[in-house]
């Protein structure tokens, strides 16, 4: 669904998207041979991971060699939106369980909203419907037991 | 009439209660996510998988309520794209063509009840050519040994290349990357641990559906933030859907054409939805020649990608239920949520579960026909819901997949995988390197090798047995023949663009 415009011929990333995916097949190789293989096995465990790191290294080499189109890669403003999306998720999954479903949701939804565009005065009132409409729909029509808020329990 | 039978015991399972609701929901959810641009039905299904666990659904009804969502969401991908020249998903594109023209001209409205029927059509004859085909193809397949299903794994990820867009040196990478991801986990065989590296939350493998859901909705998420994020869209008039029905009968012919193609396209390995209506619509454009308006809001430009994408959707059903190998990404996580029920599609599951396979197909006919009725009344309630805005769309989408893979094992360890899959399908997205493939060799890497590992078992390590049968050189060949067709392709297109 790429549109032309957005698209530039720059052929670094192929070459260092090669480069690792040539490390990765190398690592790949050189690590299956520590898988032992069992009495009576014609093919061991490291034969398969093997027989795909050939092609995959051989392929990553003709990358570098010949690289081909790649998308505009995002600005700086778009770069620290999505890192932020990523820390943002991060952290809602490591306060999950210790805050409770209930308080992380919320916090989450509103926070995600901002990101995506909403004003405050958007976010806040969706943000929270969204939250309690998840909280509703995963534990009560789903009935899947969600992380309570430390003292509550539902 | 023997197939005739079991589709009727088929109708008495899709027709119980519990089914036809999931079915109605699956369509109307189908519908709407469809509709979403940015969201096709890879990520529609992928979002439903956890839901559908979480219901403790029994696996035919949450089959159904997952291909009633993926058959809705082909119907909803159209909307869009006469509404907003912004493809739902992405075998949609074709109908910007000429639908979004039309809906300039103020027969939005007809467009989108032509494109119904249209969809309507093509994926009837799609379940039609399902129904007939299927079991077919199940006769030959049950003759399969071990060496002939490594052959026919071979031959789905040869044929990959030609379809998935851009550089068949991209799409065989994605492919190895997926297969040796694959690998991660303890070895089933020898129950030796396989690039863990100690994690002892990697022993289980790399969860399906985590990786899915990452590489898909994450990434398509990741991509939403960059774009501009203050397009406002402008409501259009969109008039009545009737006078579209009446011109369904003037363009029968062009419908008809439409279905078949896709449906081939459909069933190929490897090709899928984009390549049905695309395939459809550059053919009837040839078809009509001079005598078209095609591309300035003909019918006729709505009408063959229509029929074709939804046909091509149906036929994409075919190897996925009788082999077990799917052809496109959503077949291939219909085949994710079967695995992780413990259910390998092929031809056995034809023997020991049809109850299953023919309710799945009836549930397909009955869904279709919902979804007819849905669209015609209803298509201005869901050209409205594009309108919600997308910051309140994309974090529901966010957190609705973040809950339901965590619901799945409890497990933070879970959602920061599914951040790391979303980072790498982004990567690769922006690198044009398709991630449909991945996800193929994810899936099929156990199968592909459990079975190259049974056939060296049977002859003690004599590799010569991969092509010591008629029927598994039979497949090499179409698998070269393909590759080649596919190569001579891809040089002709760069040819004529330069």
């Amino acid at each position: 669904m790429s549109d032309d415009a957005s698209v530039s011929h720059a052929a670094l990333g192929d070459r260092i998207a090669g480069a690792v995916l040539a490390l990765l097949a190398l690592g790949a190789w050189w690590h299956s041979h520590t898988f032992v293989t069992g009495f009576m096995q014609p093919v061991g465990p490291g034969v398969f991971p093997r027989l795909v790191s050939v092609p995959l290294g051989v392929l990553a080499l003709y990358l570098i060699a010949r690289p081909g189109i790649n998308q505009r890669w995002p600005g700086q403003a778009a770069l620290v939106r999505q890192l932020g999306m990523l820390l943002l998720l991060g952290c809602y999954g490591a306060v999950l369980e210790p805050l409770g479903f209930v308080p992380a949701t919320l916090l989450a939804t509103v926070l995600l909203m901002r990101l995506f565009g909403a004003r405050w005065r958007q976010a806040l009132p969706y943000g929270v419907l969204l939250g309690l409409a998840l909280f509703v729909l995963f534990e009560f029509a789903l009935g899947i037991p969600l992380p309570d808020m430390p003292g509550w329990s539902v | 009439m023997e197939i005739f039978d079991s589709l009727m015991h088929g109708f008495a399972v899709a027709l119980q209660p519990e089914h036809l609701l999931l079915a109605l929901i699956g369509c109307t959810v189908g519908t709407l996510v469809g509709a979403l641009p940015g969201l096709g039905p890879v990520n529609g299904v992928a979002l439903m998988i956890p839901l559908a666990f979480n219901f403790g659904l029994a696996p035919t009804a949450a089959l159904i309520l997952l291909v009633s969502v993926y058959y809705g969401c082909m119907y909803g991908g159209r909307i869009s794209s006469i509404v907003l020249n912004i493809p739902g998903d992405e075998p949609a594109m074709m109908t910007t063509l000429d639908g979004y023209p039309m809906a300039r001209a103020g027969r939005g409205g007809e467009a989108l009840g032509l494109s119904a029927v249209a969809s309507f059509v093509g994926a009837t004859i799609a379940t039609i050519g399902l129904t007939l085909f299927a079991p077919l193809l199940v006769t030959v397949a049950i003759r399969f040994g071990p060496a002939e299903y490594f052959a026919l794994f071979m031959l789905a990820f040869a044929t990959i290349g030609g379809v998935t867009s851009g550089s068949f040196t991209k799409s065989f990478i994605a492919a190895c990357l997926g297969l040796l991801l694959g690998t991660v986990g303890i070895d089933p065989v020898s129950s030796v641990a396989r690039y863990t590296f100690g994690w002892y939350e990697l022993y289980d493998g790399i969860d399906y559906l985590v990786a899915l859901i990452g590489l898909f909705a994450i990434s398509e998420c990741l991509l939403f933030l960059e774009r501009d994020q203050h397009q406002r869209v402008a409501p259009m008039q969109l008039g009545s859907a009737v006078p579209g029905m009446r011109q369904s009968l003037s363009c029968a012919s062009t419908i008809g054409r439409g279905s078949v193609i896709g449906f081939i396209a459909g069933v190929l390995p490897g090709a899928g939805a984009s390549l049905g209506s695309f395939l459809s619509y550059v053919l009837e454009k040839r078809w009509w020649g001079s005598k078209g308006r095609f591309g300035s809001g003909d019918p006729r430009g709505v009408a063959a990608p229509e029929s074709g994408n939804n046909a091509a959707a149906g036929g994409a059903l075919i190897p996925m239920l009788s082999l077990g190998i799917p052809g496109s990404g959503t077949t291939a996580i219909l085949l994710a949520l079967l695995l992780s029920m413990n259910i390998t599609p092929g031809p056995l599951l034809f023997e020991q579960q049809p109850e299953m396979v023919w309710g799945l197909v009836a549930a397909l006919f009955i869904g279709n026909v919902m979804l007819l009725v849905l669209n015609i009344p209803l298509v201005g309630l869901f050209a409205k819901v594009l309108q919600a805005p997308s910051w309140f769309l994309m974090p529901m989408v966010v957190l609705v997949a973040f809950v339901g893979v965590y619901s799945l094992n409890n497990s933070p360890f879970d959602l920061y995988m599914m951040l790391a899959f979303g980072v790498l399908g982004y990567v690769l997205r922006k690198l044009e390197i398709p991630t449909v493939p991945v996800v193929l060799g994810l899936l099929l890497g156990g199968q592909m090798e459990f079975n190259l590992r049974r056939a060296m078992a049977i002859t003690g390590g004599d590799w010569s047995i991969l092509w010591s049968s008629g029927i598994s050189i039979g497949i090499y060949l179409f698998a070269i023949t393909l590759l080649v067709a596919g190569l001579i392709y891809a040089w002709l297109v760069k040819q004529r663009l330069e």
